[in-house]
């Protein structure tokens, strides 16, 4: 029901955020998840940051 | 047999291959009608391929191309993986009213310089204006012909069992390209279309060796539909190491948001090659020693599970690789 | 990984019914072969977890109403194109000029509502508590820019009281991974208080074969458990600013499920002061539960009563080019599913 994405955030654009995904790139909506800042890695669904994940967990969840 | 056509009559998979089988098959059908690239005709004892193939592409550019550099692309590739050197192609073009000449020059100047190549003359065309709307912009239809080679003998049907299945380089690109140009789903990549003229590389291989069964370029479909169409004709099945099939990162990211897979998505660079396990070393030497090439890989082999296409994975993982089906939608939920 | 292979192949134990209950779980396990990985003693069904599976034909009729009635653009998710509606799909009413466009996110429907702001665009919202919160964000974007010819078809769906209407079908459930990075997992955790097992589970081969394999061992002293095989995104306070965005936004209704029937309290619709963004009341449509075709099992595979080739359709006149029921449509549907890899 839910596929789902890890990507980079690159850039954040007051409640949006840029995220890039082995190249692939896009915005999403960083509403859901308090303080986040490039660098960090999120799980994206629908275009929606739902999660925080640590860089190791986004070389393996997809 | 559906009432109306569909965009998935023109998607490359199982609908297109109906259309052909129920409609054109039925009413054109003659001792030399192919299902392969080209048709491989006698004349005077001679023989050649001869082949034709139309184009439409929104939007008409793209990082790597334009419709025009794909539509000599497109006919000289199908003649070499018919084993033969491309020789002359003509051209017929559907314009639509309003199109502006500077586009046009930009079109023509990328298919001579594609021509030019490839080493193949344009020697003849037909010009048609289409009131506005009637067309999306061009539409280019090009036509070659070319003599085999000396030592190749290839078709859909020649497949054996054991053959070693090798891709040309990573896959999806061009469909990839053109997915993000389209720009609907807002996702941005460095992604350039393999759209290509593949016949020198071609002719390198046949210069190394003639023990080649299948050759076929990957187009509309991807490489998933071409393995299904050499299972079908040459009543083999095929195994893929799913860890081994070339994939471009931003490819591969572009399809994990959309939930795509890149063996479906279309190529216009790659072809898939059948032949005998000896022969896989030269092969890839060649490949890799050639400008389009260099991303070479086995992917599988052939087997003698008729009719299909199994992946197995590293971890144990084993499971039919699904038969591409009409248009690709994004899979989200 | 190779330990946890080995669980699944050797396993002797009592027969277990294990129900993925999402869809994504249900395409990645077909996707990656890990059905070849299971002894004979561990069975995988797959449950109601593709929202395209259980939404009801009466909201395809609703779309299309839209599409043919009011020339509204669909903005939808793919894979709710093609789902057959009592007599059209969305795919078939395409070939007949209605706007019909495909988006990644509901944020792009909002995108097409400011590019055609002389045309009404409606978002079908479909989806599970992942999805919901998308939906709301693309309300509450409206609603601050005054954008006033975009609303949504909610067919949200929770997935609590279907755990419940479920619980009989499967000795233990294969926790949908991301809609339990929205909700947590407390509510697992009292399940087992009702007999309910279940872990949750990321997206990955190495993911879900632990999943499996730890489902394995915990059932083998016969209690209820539950545990949490997806930590990496699952928390167990779940995230709560969407928890909160959708609580302010929408309330829970009374919901269809195809296949399921009604479901008391199982969907989700906007709260009355958004109301002018739920397509339902902006125009006035009439809900129905729609036509299935009669002798469509889709019903009982997604209880996991029968499997998608007990269904006297399957393969004869539903296949994924001509899908009758709603399970062969989708990519993720248990029918196509099967259909593709299984065959």
């Amino acid at each position: 029901m839910c596929v789902g994405l890890s990507a980079k955030v690159v850039a954040i654009n007051k409640d949006m955020a840029l995220v890039d995904a082995s190249g692939a790139r896009r915005e999403v909506s960083a509403e859901l998840l308090d303080d986040l800042e490039p660098g960090d890695y999120v799980m994206v669904h629908a275009g929606v940051a739902i999660a925080k994940i640590t860089a190791d967990e986004a070389g393996e969840e997809a | 047999m559906e009432e109306f056509i569909t965009l998935s009559h023109g998607a490359g998979g199982r609908q297109t291959a109906d259309l052909i089988g129920n409609i054109f098959k039925k009413y054109f059908a003659n001792k030399d009608f192919t299902p392969d690239d080209a048709a491989v005709l006698n004349l005077d004892s001679r023989k050649i391929a001869f082949s034709t193939d139309g184009f439409i592409v929104s939007p008409w550019k793209f990082p790597g191309g334009n419709i025009g550099k794909l539509s000599i692309c497109g006919t000289v590739n199908d003649l070499a993986c018919m084993g033969a050197r491309p020789q002359y192609l003509t051209c017929a073009m559907v314009i639509e009213e309003g199109f502006p000449i500077a586009d046009l020059l930009c079109i023509v100047e990328a298919m001579a310089k594609t021509a030019a190549e490839a080493g193949v003359n344009i020697v003849a065309g037909d010009t048609k204006v289409a009131g506005k709307g009637q067309v999306d912009g061009i539409f280019i239809t090009t036509t070659g012909v070319g003599r085999v080679l000396d030592n190749a003998n290839t078709s859909g049907a020649f497949a054996q069992v054991g053959d070693a299945v090798i891709v040309t380089g990573d896959v999806g690109r061009h469909g990839c390209t053109i997915l993000l140009e389209r720009n609907e789903f807002g996702i941005e990549a460095d992604v350039t279309s393999d759209c290509a003229p593949l016949n020198k590389t071609v002719e390198a291989l046949f210069a190394e060796t003639g023990n080649i069964h299948v050759i076929r370029d990957a187009t509309r479909g991807g490489v998933g539909t071409v393995l299904y169409e050499i299972c079908e004709q040459s009543q083999v099945g095929i195994k893929l190491n799913g860890e081994a099939i070339p994939v471009a990162d931003a490819v591969r990211g572009v399809c994990g948001m959309l939930g795509m897979e890149p063996l479906y998505l279309a190529c216009e660079g790659r072809l898939v090659i059948f032949a005998p396990q000896s022969e896989v070393q030269p092969i890839l030497q060649v490949l890799h020693s050639m400008p389009y090439s260099q991303g070479a890989a086995v992917i599988g082999e052939v087997t003698d599970n008729v009719g299909k296409v199994v992946v197995e994975h590293s971890f144990g993982g084993k499971t039919i690789l699904p038969q591409p089906t009409g248009e690709l939608l994004p899979r989200i939920c | 990984m190779n330990r946890a292979v080995e669980i699944l192949r050797n396993y002797a134990g009592r027969k277990l019914r294990i129900m993925e209950v999402c869809g994504t779980h249900t395409h990645e396990i077909f996707r990656l072969g890990i059905r070849s990985l299971l002894s004979e003693n561990i069975e995988l069904v797959s449950g109601p977890g593709c929202p395209v599976c259980v939404t009801p034909p009466g909201f395809i009729d609703s779309a299309v109403t839209l599409a043919t009635e009011h020339n509204a653009i669909i903005a939808t998710f793919g894979d709710l194109i093609r789902v057959p509606g009592s007599t059209q799909s969305l795919a078939s009413v395409r070939k007949h000029n209605a706007l019909i466009n495909a988006v990644y996110s509901p944020l792009d429907a909002l995108d097409i509502a400011r590019n055609n702001p002389d045309k009404e665009v409606v978002f079908l919202a479909v989806g599970f508590e992942t999805t919901t919160p998308s939906a709301c964000i693309a309300v509450k974007k409206a609603k601050e820019e005054n954008l006033k010819n975009f609303s949504i078809l909610t067919a949200n769906k929770t997935m609590p009281q279907a755990y419940k209407a479920l619980q009989c079908s499967a000795d233990a459930f294969l926790y949908p991974g991301h809609v339990h990075a929205i909700i947590g997992t407390q509510l697992c955790e009292e399940l087992t208080g009702c007999g309910v097992s279940g872990v949750v589970a990321g997206f990955t081969a190495e993911a879900l074969v632990k999943a499996i394999s730890m489902i394995v061992e915990l059932s083998a002293d016969g209690k209820p458990f539950f545990a949490n095989a997806y930590t990496s995104i699952v928390k167990r306070e779940g995230n709560i600013a969407a928890q909160k965005l959708v609580a302010d936004m929408m309330e829970p209704c009374d919901c269809v499920w195809r296949g399921l029937g009604e479901i008391k309290g199982s969907g989700m619709q906007l709260k009355a002061e958004f109301a002018q963004f739920d397509a339902v009341k902006k125009f006035s449509l009439q809900p129905n539960d729609g036509k299935v075709n009669p002798a469509c099992r889709c019903g009982e595979v997604l209880r996991g009563i029968c499997k998608p080739c007990d269904c006297p359709l399957f393969g004869k006149v539903c296949d994924p080019l001509n899908p009758v029921g709603a399970c062969m449509v989708s990519g993720e549907g248990a029918c196509s599913a099967f259909y593709q890899y299984a065959r």
